[in-house]
């Protein structure tokens, strides 16, 4: 079969390759200062609205939740007929979900509910890539006081509210019993970080002989989020990254905690740092403790009965100047996408309430170890399964908000890693680091956040 | 030296018998090239067309975006001009970039093309086994870079790995190779390496191939030792493939990704120029602008090289 290309044809296909390189070249950003974003519609006049039959939910699965995902969408297409739900896997971790979200916003389409950990829905509300969802909320029904009240306000901004908690997480105090016992040492989680530094040199060298046994800490790995685990031990001495807006990462109390960290691996030599996932050499017998996410606690302790091994979790230990209110909160949200139509919001409204309702909430948390989000949520089933589940209820009540610093900087995580790298790693002047890391992060507020704080 | 001057030449000829046309010159001449053009625009628009899409127009909006503050996802942004250009280069992250970046390239090229030509030499021997030995040293080139990144992330592990077991039965604790930038740096040059030095062993064979065994007789006759006449003979003679291969092997190594994100995500002591512009835009920076300067910065270095290729390598390799 030939046929010949007339003129017209050629001229034709010409044409239309020409109007896609024209339309092609016409994304990117708009460099006219008043280009707003969406605005949100009021709860008025939502009700006008008829929710879109199918929307897009873009997960990364945490806590190695996918079927327990799928699970909850079936529930919510069985509660509501009328909306599909697309589950997207948008990579293995926060980082690779945020980077298809916002590659997403030079295109036309976005997924609709999208998993925004603590660092990246702030980022997004600032660019304008996420709805206000207070008057969505009312929409469907559902009120902010439903959720647990020191949740949902880490997502206030602006007066606005811009995320609904989901799996939300917080870091535990994971440790081996038998190594523990082993060492003469009590078998429970120290209460603070010092009464744990006395205990350590006697674990480690009670287990040094166990093979490819390393140390008696290990320091979750630093690619691995090392600026939120490390709040704990600055918290712990009077420290912190920053206070609000302020960096106080060079501050004489933030020295001595990160200068404590150094010592506990280089000078006592008792601790090391993990070079891939700590739970996991905890799980290989290789460490006899260390600080990991509430997240890990299901498949720990799965892993743990697996292996006959006996492994426990405790609250996060105090420092010299605080023992309690150390335990910073962590894991992610769910945000839905201004740059879709009304319709598509509010099916996507009536499913991120579903999803953080009390029994989905419940589900999530069985299946992980997430703290259950809504207030109404009964835990007490989890519990008798899982009484390490106990732990995460209870160091709930002990949580403090993230440092400023780590959150809502963009790359401020990034730096405190960076700063950690040298201090942990390269044994680096502590003084010296965290004075340079200071200087770094004022240059980013002042550069990418302070003109765009809204008063 | 000027052009063809085509009537002296056919002056100079002796006379040509013409048959006579039946269609006037002018328009003869003028159909035929109407015709071919149609033809040459039909054959060759449709990619004319797809590398102004694909290649072109994603390289002129870069440099646009390099003037830009502009954050990833945003709708809006600020024009910088070339303040991003100032901000990089006056950066303490600049130099480290940079010089991440020139010992990446100079030991992964060095390394793949020295290692290519002692596996190659080896390769060139009449012994048993050869064929299927160069079918394995190639092997790891056509694999896929995640998964040699995945495989060789596993053998340094310092917990589970099978390097780290080998040390641990000689008594010998396992490097930090994630943790400590430098020993990062050094892990995935030595991945690197091991997976490109197949090409260069290849090439490097053909190279050695066609050298002519009358030239190295002649030089045996005149008692030169085998190292005279390798360095003598061998070597001069595949200056043309060593310039081919450090050319190639250069623009790869600048442009290596795949294995440094797999294996060092977070660019721990890694962060080459292009991955550095990877991790400021997608990264948890975010800083689409500021990665699209540094791309521009790497387009320039690999321009550079690619001129020197054509000044003053390119008539210096034969491709048959």
């Amino acid at each position: 079969m030939s046929k010949t290309l007339s003129r017209k044809h050629f001229l034709g296909l010409a044409g239309a390759s020409v109007t896609a390189v024209a339309l092609a070249a016409c994304g990117g950003p708009s460099t006219d200062a008043g280009s707003t974003s969406a605005k949100a519609l009021s709860a008025e006049d939502w009700s006008k609205v008829k929710p879109a039959p199918s929307i897009s939910f873009m997960s990364s699965h945490p806590g190695k939740s996918r079927d327990t995902e799928q699970k909850l969408i079936e529930a919510f297409q069985a509660a509501n007929p009328d909306i599909k739900v697309n589950l997207i896997t948008g990579g293995s971790n926060y980082e690779e979900v945020a980077q298809k979200f916002q590659t997403s916003q030079a295109g036309s389409e976005v997924p609709d509910v999208v998993v925004a950990s603590d660092v990246w829905w702030f980022r997004y509300a600032v660019s304008g890539a996420i709805l206000p969802i207070n008057a969505l909320l009312k929409a469907v029904n559902v009120s902010s006081s439903d959720y647990k009240s020191g949740l949902i306000a880490d997502y206030e901004y602006s007066d606005q509210l811009w995320a609904v908690p989901y799996a939300r997480s917080t870091p535990l105090f994971y440790f081996n019993k038998d190594h523990f016992k082993a060492a003469g040492v009590p078998e429970r989680a120290p209460k603070t970080w010092e009464e744990f530094a006395e205990w350590a040199p006697r674990i480690k060298s009670a287990n040094a002989s166990a093979s490819g046994y390393q140390n008696a800490y290990q320091y979750p790995a630093i690619a691995g989020y090392a600026g939120w685990t490390l709040q704990n031990v600055l918290w712990g001495q009077g420290g912190g990254w920053s206070k609000e807006w302020e960096i106080t990462a060079n501050s004489s109390q933030s020295v001595a905690a990160m200068q404590w960290v150094q010592d506990s691996i280089v000078k006592n030599g008792w601790a090391g740092v993990s070079s891939k996932n700590a739970i996991t050499d905890l799980q290989a017998g290789a460490i006899s403790a260390t600080i990991s996410s509430s997240a890990d606690l299901a498949a720990t302790l799965k892993a743990a009965k697996e292996a006959n091994m006996r492994i426990d979790v405790g609250f996060l230990p105090g420092g010299s100047a605080a023992a309690s209110q150390v335990c910073p909160t962590g894991g992610s949200g769910l945000v839905i996408a201004s740059k879709t139509s009304p319709e598509r919001q509010l099916a996507a409204a009536k499913f991120v309430t579903f999803m953080t309702n009390a029994q989905s909430t419940s589900t999530l948390s069985a299946a992980t170890g997430y703290m259950p989000v809504a207030e109404a949520a009964d835990i007490s089933a989890i519990v008798a399964q899982t009484p390490e589940f106990q732990t995460v209820v209870d160091q709930l009540k002990e949580t403090r908000t993230q440092d400023f610093a780590r959150t809502f900087l963009p790359g401020g995580d990034q730096e405190l890693a960076k700063a950690a790298t040298r201090i942990m790693n390269e044994k680096a002047d502590v003084q010296a680091t965290l004075t340079e890391l200071k200087g770094t992060l004022e240059a980013i507020y002042n550069k990418d956040v302070k003109p765009k704080l809204k008063s | 030296m000027g052009r063809l001057d085509t009537s002296d030449a056919q002056t100079s000829r002796a006379p040509v018998h013409r048959p006579p046309l039946s269609i006037p010159k002018n328009r003869r001449w003028n159909r035929r090239t109407r015709r071919d053009a149609w033809v040459f625009a039909a054959f060759a628009a449709p990619n004319v067309l797809l590398i102004l899409l694909f290649t072109y127009r994603p390289l002129v909006t870069n440099f646009y975006y390099s003037t830009l503050d502009w954050t990833l996802g945003a709708a809006t942004a600020t024009n910088v001009g070339l303040g991003n250009y100032v901000e990089f280069f006056t950066s303490p992250d600049a130099s480290s970039v940079l010089g991440v970046t020139a010992i990446f390239t100079i030991t992964t090229v060095g390394g793949a093309m020295i290692l290519g030509l002692l596996v190659a030499l080896a390769l060139n021997q009449r012994l048993k086994g050869t064929t299927f030995a160069r079918a394995v040293v190639f092997a790891p080139y056509v694999l896929s870079g995640v998964g040699v990144g995945l495989v060789w992330l596993f053998i340094f592990d310092p917990t589970y790995g099978v390097l780290s077991w080998i040390l641990r039965t000689v008594g010998q604790a396992s490097p930090q190779w994630v943790n400590d930038p430098k020993l990062a740096l050094l892990m995935v040059i030595i991945v690197y390496v091991w997976k490109n030095l197949g090409y260069c062993a290849v090439v490097y064979l053909a190279g050695l191939q066609s050298v002519p065994a009358q030239l190295l007789e002649a030089a045996s006759l005149d008692g030169a030792s085998s190292l005279r006449r390798f360095t003598s003979v061998v070597l001069p003679l595949l200056s043309p493939t060593t310039f081919f291969l450090l050319i190639t092997s250069l623009l790869s190594s600048l442009q290596a990704f795949d294995i440094i994100r797999i294996m060092t995500p977070s660019g721990n002591g890694t962060s080459t120029l292009i991955f550095d512009s990877y991790l400021q835009a997608f990264g948890s920076y975010n800083r689409a602008g500021y990665s699209a300067a540094i791309s521009v910065v790497l387009f320039a270095g690999l321009l550079v090289m690619t001129a020197v290729q054509l000044r003053f390598v390119e008539r210096k390799v034969h491709y048959s």
